[in-house]
């Protein structure tokens, strides 16, 4: 048994000993952290807790009961569910339309909107924030300046528990946009100019070549896409944390936010291990059906 | 092949280890050795502190102070994290509404042996009030070092106009002043803001109405009617529209032009205006808030504490001693503008200043937010019960019969 082991390593041990040093980060960076927090989320560990393990206790499914009943734990639900069923499929098309247009040319003028287009992805959220604030103020915010022009009524973008969670998406879609954009740039450069020529041929316009092979031939690139921004959707954080600390009226609370609250503002680290534990959940869940509805590859 | 294969691994094993050493350097030299390292943590910046630790380092040659600041924001979770690891300075600049807290986790020292050394840490030399922050469960665990507490920021210009050119003295004062002020402005005029987002706010007005909304045996009294008539009074504000309820507005911008010419905020206020604003100087000042029962406001501000993992209590502790001299106090207020603890310190120039003045008085009738470790949470459903009033509309009584059993619910864990 020991000596079959023994062989079986000797003979693999080379690539074994090539992911090592990334498992050795992902055990100690994530995997152990995730096996952590689902023990803590059984207990009612806090501040207290935190400084002297003995004042731990187990507290078996009693913080995932709670969380169910709490009414802002499940109006942050409903709110997250509100951002991914809004949000994705938006970055998802807008980032598509983007690198479509931006692809027509490689002038200066394009290029130079790649950057532009590029730009809020890298820039500091924080940043951001004081900008759009700014953007959004009731008083003299620009937006209710353009408004005006029109006789339309200055908007509480920030302060009306509607419009809020709208003005975050919106916020966040502009953000969203540049990194995909680059993705799908990559990918629509990746299809060989053939099949535009061969499709001309045969007197395809223009409409026709995009919906029959630029759209399907993009379609790795858009599941890559749809994936990781609606994991990112679903752990929505820096927008609702910076812009309205999750209000008004809990409006705008995301999961992730809800999770942040508990855990480091009141510190109840069970409670909070608890939520992260129902968010990643929902996000196997959501890569799961993903994957199972994913279309086969398109070649042709 | 092979060794070199080996070579690689081993090398990149190293550089690994060593990234994985440089996220965990410890800062254990504290406390070994002759020239010792003081570690100590300051909210906000550090020019504002530095100049008193040279002081302090030049009077006592042989000690370094190691001064870390941390933003305000991000100080709570880095509070949180030292005492995860057990690991964090000797001496700590602590919220005062996070004392309770931390002293619960343990991980601050009582200071009781130190307060016999040190003549210079007696309660007796500070704000009653200010001294109360700093215990927890009968121990002292922090020496007050600045405070702060809320008065009225008043346009005196706008205030005289409508007959009240002393601040309006009274709660009845305070709605007419208001109703006088928004009447004769017109729309996009306001009388006053209230600070919906700060925890404090509600509990000011409450305390102004008599009612103790968490008493000495740790009941809460949220749904009491005399609680309820001082929601009710704030919430008249919002029903009358003579307070914003946008939270958007700039205030010092507001304040300018006259759209706001009331606020309740803090002595760093005052700077801010002058700076801000100064083509109202003269046409502004401050006092003390207008009384129902009384005049009662907040006292806040932050205390020193001594981190209970610190090898080095006892030069902690002498550092604290000396951050509690006049002349140390003094030099904080002159580089930060926050009001001095020590009672003494009131004595100097500085604090003849009208409206510095007028924080002093207000000190007097100052007391802290309630000392437990369950505060912080109760005061965040505070907010949100707050909310739901003044913009989501609910019922004042039903919303606060829901609050208080929350409460109950939050103090009987």
């Amino acid at each position: 048994m020991m000596r079959e082991f023994a062989k079986q390593w000797n003979k693999n041990k080379y690539p074994y000993m090539f992911i090592a040093p990334a498992v050795l980060l992902l055990v100690v960076f994530s995997i152990i952290p995730i096996v952590i927090a689902l023990v803590i989320s059984f207990t009612n560990m806090d501040l207290v807790g935190l400084a002297d393990y003995s004042n731990i206790r187990g507290v078996g499914f009693d913080n995932y009961i709670r969380i169910f009943k709490d009414p802002v734990f499940l109006k942050a639900l409903f709110n997250t569910f509100i951002y991914v069923i809004v949000g994705v499929p938006l970055v998802v098309i807008c980032a598509m339309a983007v690198a479509l247009l931006l692809n027509y040319g490689t002038s200066w003028l394009f290029k130079t909107f790649r950057v532009i287009y590029y730009m809020p992805s890298i820039t500091n959220i924080v940043a951001v924030a004081v900008v759009w604030g700014y953007l959004y103020n009731g008083s003299y915010g620009l937006f209710n300046y353009m408004l005006s022009w029109f006789g339309i009524p200055a908007q509480q973008w920030l302060q009306d528990p509607t419009l809020a969670k709208f003005s975050l998406i919106l916020l966040a879609l502009w953000k969203a946009i540049g990194l995909n954009m680059i993705i799908f740039l990559a990918a629509l450069q990746g299809i060989p100019r053939s099949y535009y020529e061969a499709a001309e041929i045969d007197g395809a316009t223009g409409w026709k070549k995009l919906r029959y092979i630029t759209v399907p031939l993009l379609s790795f690139a858009t599941f890559f896409v749809t994936i990781t921004t609606l994991i990112g959707w679903i752990q929505f954080f820096e927008e609702p944390f910076v812009m309205t600390k999750g209000g008004p009226l809990n409006a705008t609370m995301s999961l992730a936010l809800f999770i942040y609250n508990n855990g480091f503002k009141l510190s109840n680290f069970g409670y909070a291990a608890s939520g992260s534990f129902v968010l990643f959940v929902i996000i196997i869940l959501a890569t799961i059906v993903q994957f199972a509805v994913r279309k086969k590859e398109v070649e042709y | 092949m092979k060794k070199k294969t080996w070579g690689i691994m081993f090398a990149t094993l190293m550089a690994f280890s060593l990234v994985l050493a440089g996220c965990g350097s410890n800062n254990s030299n504290s406390g070994s050795g002759s020239s010792k390292t003081l570690k100590v943590w300051f909210m906000g910046t550090s020019d504002t502190v530095t100049p008193i630790t040279k002081m302090y380092e030049e009077q006592n040659p042989g000690v370094k102070v190691e001064v870390q600041a941390i933003p305000w924001d991000s100080a709570h979770d880095k509070l949180l994290t030292a005492v995860a690891s057990q690991n964090g300075p000797d001496v700590v600049q602590m919220g005062t509404t996070w004392v309770p807290e931390f002293a619960a986790a343990g991980a601050l020292a009582d200071l009781a042996p130190y307060i016999e050394k040190y003549p210079n840490l007696k309660a007796e030399n500070f704000y009653d009030g200010a001294v109360q922050t700093g215990q927890y469960d009968g121990k002292t665990v922090g020496i007050p070092w600045y405070v702060e507490t809320r008065a009225l920021f008043y346009r005196s210009d706008l205030l005289a106009d409508v007959g009240y050119p002393e601040g309006p003295k009274t709660w009845d004062e305070l709605k007419a002043a208001s109703q006088k002020l928004v009447a004769k402005g017109g729309a996009g005029h306001y009388g006053i803001t209230i600070d919906s987002k700060d925890q404090i706010t509600a509990a000011i007005f409450a305390w102004q109405n008599g009612i103790d909304f968490i008493d000495d045996q740790g009941q809460p009294h949220f749904n009491d009617p005399k609680y309820v008539e001082a929601i009710n009074y704030l919430k008249s504000f919002y029903d009358e529209k003579l307070t914003p309820s946008g939270t958007d507005l700039d205030t010092v911008a507001a304040f300018k032009d006259g759209t706001i010419p009331m606020f309740i905020s803090g002595p760093w206020m005052i700077q801010t205006i002058k700076d801000k604003d100064p083509e109202i100087d003269g046409k502004w000042t401050v006092t003390t808030l207008p009384a129902k029962e009384n005049n009662q406001s907040a006292i806040g501000g932050a205390d020193l504490s001594i981190f209970n993992y610190s090898k080095n209590k006892d030069e902690a502790a002498k550092f604290i001693s000396f951050m509690s001299d006049k002349e140390a106090q003094l030099k904080y207020y002159e580089t930060s503008n926050s009001l001095p603890a020590l009672k003494t310190a009131w004595d100097d120039q500085a604090f003849q200043d009208p409206m510095i003045a007028a924080f002093g008085k207000q000190l007097e009738t100052s007391r802290p937010a309630p000392q437990i470790k369950e505060w912080e949470t109760i005061a965040q459903s505070v907010i949100s019960s707050f909310e739901q009033i003044t913009i989501g509309g609910a019922d004042t009584q039903t919303e606060m019969n829901k609050l208080n059993d929350k409460a109950k619910e939050i103090l009987a864990k």
